[in-house]
């Protein structure tokens, strides 16, 4: 069932046409939700959820308005479109927009659809899960799991004719383990998903990522407090990624660039990190987190090199600021609902495989910190400043992994730590992840294989018996 | 409107539902973004959305939809009670007894609606305008918004409920670009109130130029204990991260810092922290909670004593205590147990008094990275930046410096309050005075 009527969607955009806009764009969303928490061993929660709605942009004169609403009745969608029309017109620029161009890809392929699944089969996936991470040690003592799938389809028309779809249908694990010994409480999580269907889990063993949380966070408990001060840093893969998404990424994002808000302004065809790096954001990528057939304003994705051997080679941008900056597309417009307008966002974002294998790295590092997961972060985008938790991290000693840390957080700055990037690994993976921006949520990859970084600030509570800092 | 909770209840009345209750929330949102002298973006709308939980055998559904035609609504009705038939059975699962809450005085201002747009866009223009020419180094803004916005909650539940509030609220937002030989450093800033009438233009463009300006030239320095002077919006964002371990629920499920210690010391003596959803200037200020219990002033830690855990009513009858009218949710969500406005008492003596008594120590003004603070160990190392304190003198700017410890080690070791209370938006609305900390490890060089 197509989510609106050709010719309602054609009176829609002809009535706000009627204002004197340059441009018109229909967004119409519907986005199926369910999910399912097991705590306590117990089946805590099921609950599903239905979004619908529509948003209209109208573009006077270079000024962007925009008005969005649940109601697609066609009463509703005609009065919107008016109060779009009065709202828009204030205009005194320039008009310029990126050309929509290419065709667009094909969704991706779902083989079962997960709302045709019934809530038991799901159900026992995450029991298994929780039975799994409880079995790993006695240290465990609460382990939360849950299910989570959505279906996004997606509609966009404009006044220049343009009729694209999508759909996107994710699914997703979480897990998160707590371990606890004489009052000390440490916690692990592991959150794969994918945009496949219920098929995911013929590949993917909730069990065994339940196994991985629980052994971590039990190992924690013996994981001493983190040294702190500065030392050269090996990041792990998968999403260690988001260090360079937060630190980087957002900087070349062209609403940033535009504004001269990032260090990278003007640097196009210039060296902006060591020559080993090279990065991407690919919008293509069958079934990954951040992949679109077309982004939210109907621009087919396609696979976009950010920073070639070193030089900075593009910015990511949505239709406005490819028109503001005279710049292609990149496919790169994205919005979290109808309720939003669309910026330039990355999807799935990371640094390219190198040379060396993981051991190769450790074996060349006398001292340091091996950061193999990363946590949540925060970045400066301005400044480019960063600061990152460690949720798993040892010791590097003699060029060998040493004891565990706990407590361990990196900073630095993004650009700089860009040029002492001094190894590359060949282990590249993506993970999935939310990217929040201006209060809008979108899903996106980040990725990477192990990198080293020849020295970053660590912080930590590594204070000695004497309460001295040890270095 | 009625029509919907009638149909809704009278549905799951007819398809078995024991008890059943209908959030519906309705609001308008209007955001101007200037850019350079124009307009950038203009957004106005309203919108709406129904959540609905279902009750049988003391087993919860619940399904969110924002179609409202009748074919949605009864889906979601179906939904609902399907969901609920695979959760477990749980005795705590009940509405609450029904009681009629107090209105809470300016909640809602009139003026709000009547506020010519141009007026709006005017007020965001101006910001822009005297933010780049206060200071010669700040001569740009990446971003400069007006946004308001009413929100009304109504709730209906089979027990006769049938209650309704409306809030509004209004707020600039102001991010200044200073640029000193070729660093650049942000500066962010806010100003918040129920109409555009009680922001405060010139306080918000003054500290949105000052962050920015105040850090150029920013160094890391070495790594020392010292004493820590925290910025009123510091302290505030810590207590953003505390604030989930006065929930029952993080209790019940040992995912709270504060589990097992009521009645114990957990604080320095000066440290009382209330949460209180009647606060004339809180903007979490509200009549009833997500469940329809009246709201009341909570006293969670008194002179440095955890007095008090937050409750819902399922937390509540879970623990034989009584609901603190602490549900929060949105009409896609459950009814969760949170804050509404957290606040540390101030103190007595004024800001500057405060940082007269620190010769050598460190005053962060921002702290980065508080989403990776472990929320059951409290274990946290942050990022900030800030300014040295000498002689009682904020001195030479400070940056990519991290401060490692513990929260609750954190409360014990406040050593001085101020009275400058101020809000922000962490999790809750909490508000916080300046605050000193004894002493804390500071990484950098």
């Amino acid at each position: 069932m197509p989510l609106l009527d050709q010719s309602l969607v054609d009176s829609v955009i002809k009535r706000a046409l009627r204002s004197g806009a340059d441009f018109v764009e229909l967004f119409v969303e519907r986005k199926r939700n369910q999910s399912i928490s097991v705590e306590e061993s117990k089946v805590q929660r099921v609950s599903s959820g239905n979004d619908l709605g529509a948003g209209l942009r109208i573009i006077h004169q270079g000024t962007v308005s925009y008005v969005y609403t649940e109601d697609l009745s066609e009463d509703g969608l005609l009065k919107t479109a008016d109060l779009a029309a009065q709202v828009g017109r204030r205009g005194g620029g320039r008009f310029a927009f990126g050309d929509l161009s290419g065709a667009p890809h094909a969704p991706q392929r779902i083989e079962v659809a997960p709302e045709t699944v019934g809530a038991d089969a799901k159900i026992e996936l995450l029991l298994e899960a929780d039975q799994a991470a409880r079995e790993v040690s006695g240290a465990v003592r609460q382990v939360a799991v849950g299910y989570g799938q959505s279906s996004q389809e997606v509609l966009v028309a404009t006044s220049e004719g343009v009729r694209h779809a999508d759909v996107r249908t994710r699914v997703r694990l979480m897990i998160h383990a707590v371990a606890e010994r004489n009052g000390e409480i440490q916690t692990a999580m592991e959150a794969p998903g994918l945009q496949r269907g219920f098929e995911f889990f013929d590949e993917t063993s909730a069990a065994e990522y339940a196994r991985a949380a629980a052994e971590r966070a039990t190992a924690l408990l013996d994981a001493a407090p983190s040294p702190a001060g500065p030392m050269a840093v090996v990041v792990g893969n998968e999403f260690g990624g988001v260090l360079f998404h937060e630190a980087c990424g957002h900087g070349l994002e062209a609403d940033f660039v535009g504004k001269g808000s990032t260090v990278f302004v003007g640097k196009i065809g210039q060296p902006v990190a060591s020559p080993i790096v090279t990065a991407v954001d690919d919008g293509t990528l069958p079934s990954r987190w951040g992949t679109l057939a077309v982004d939210d304003e109907g621009v087919p994705t396609r696979r976009n090199v950010l920073i070639q051997d070193g030089v900075l080679v593009s910015y990511m941008y949505d239709r406005l600021r490819a028109g503001q900056q005279n710049h292609p597309v990149t496919g790169n417009g994205r919005r979290q609902s109808y309720q939003h307008l669309p910026i330039p966002r990355m999807t799935n974002t990371f640094i390219a495989a190198g040379a060396h294998s993981v051991e190769d790295i450790i074996a060349a590092t006398p001292r340091g910190l091996y950061a193999k997961k990363l946590g949540a972060g925060q970045v400066d985008v301005t400044s480019g400043d960063f600061v990152f938790a460690v949720t798993e991290g040892y010791l590097i000693e003699g060029g060998r992994i040493g004891r565990p840390v706990r407590g361990a957080t990196i900073v630095g700055n993004g650009p700089r730590a860009l040029y002492k990037i001094d190894m590359v690994g060949n282990d590249l993976k993506l993970a999935p992840g939310t990217c929040g921006k201006e209060g809008q949520g979108v899903p996106v990859s980040v990725g990477q294989p192990t990198i080293r970084i020849s020295e970053l600030t660590v912080g930590g509570t590594g204070v000695g018996p004497g309460g001295a800092m040890r270095q | 409107m009625n029509s919907i909770g009638d149909r809704v209840l009278d549905r799951s009345r007819q398809l078995g539902a024991e008890d059943a209750e209908l959030y519906i929330s309705r609001g308008t949102e209007f955001t101007v973004r200037i850019y350079n002298g124009e307009i950038e973006s203009l957004v106005s709308a309203e919108s709406r959305g129904v959540g609905l939980r279902t009750f049988l055998e003391h087993r919860v559904g619940f399904s969110y939809t924002s179609d409202t035609e009748p074919d949605a609504l009864d889906a979601l009705v179906d939904e609902a009670l399907l969901n609920g038939r695979y959760n477990h059975a749980d005795e705590a699962n009940v509405l609450p007894a029904t009681e009629m809450a107090g209105a809470v005085a300016g909640l809602a201002s009139p003026a709000l609606e009547q506020t010519e747009p141009q007026r709006k866009i005017d007020f965001a223009l101006e910001m822009e305008r005297r933010a780049t020419s206060l200071d010669p180094r700040v001569r740009r803004v990446s971003d400069a918004v007006y946004s308001d916005g009413s929100g009304q909650v109504e709730i209906y539940n089979s027990r006769g409920l049938h209650a309704t509030y409306e809030r509004t609220v209004a707020y600039g937002v102001l991010e200044t670009i200073a640029e000193q030989d070729s660093e650049m450093q942000s500066g962010f800033a806010f100003t918040h109130g129920r109409d555009i009438g009680e922001l405060d233009l010139e306080a918000v463009v003054q500290e949105a130029v000052e962050n920015a300006a105040g850090l150029l030239g920013a160094r890391p320095v070495p790594t020392a204990r010292v004493p820590v002077v925290l910025h009123p919006h510091a302290a505030a964002m810590i207590l953003g991260v505390l604030s989930s371990s006065f929930s029952a629920d993080a209790v019940i499920k040992r995912r709270s810092l504060l589990a097992g210690k009521i009645g114990e010391q957990v604080a320095a003596g000066i440290v009382t922290i209330t949460d209180d959803a009647l606060l004339p200037q809180g903007l979490a200020s509200r009549p009833f909670d997500g469940e329809g219990v009246p709201s009341r002033r909570n006293e969670l830690i008194v002179d440095g004593v955890l007095t008090s855990y937050l409750h819902n009513t399922y937390t509540a009858v879970r623990t034989n205590g009584r609901s603190t009218g602490s549900a929060v949710r949105s009409y896609r969500n459950v009814p969760e147990v949170g804050v509404s406005n957290l606040v540390l008492k101030p103190g007595d003596i004024s800001r500057e008094m405060l940082l007269a008594g620190v010769d050598n120590g460190l005053h962060v003004s921002q702290l980065t990275g508080l989403n990776t603070v472990n929320p059951v160990s409290g274990e946290f190392s942050l990022g900030l930046t800030g300014h040295w304190i000498e002689n009682g003198r904020l001195t030479k700017p400070v940056k990519e410096l991290t401060v490692a410890g513990n929260v609750i080690a954190l409360l014990r070791n406040v050593v001085a309050v101020a009275n400058d209370l101020r809000f922000i938006f962490a999790g809750g609305f909490c508000g916080s005075p300046t605050v000193l900390i004894e002493e804390l490890p500071v990484g950098g060089l």
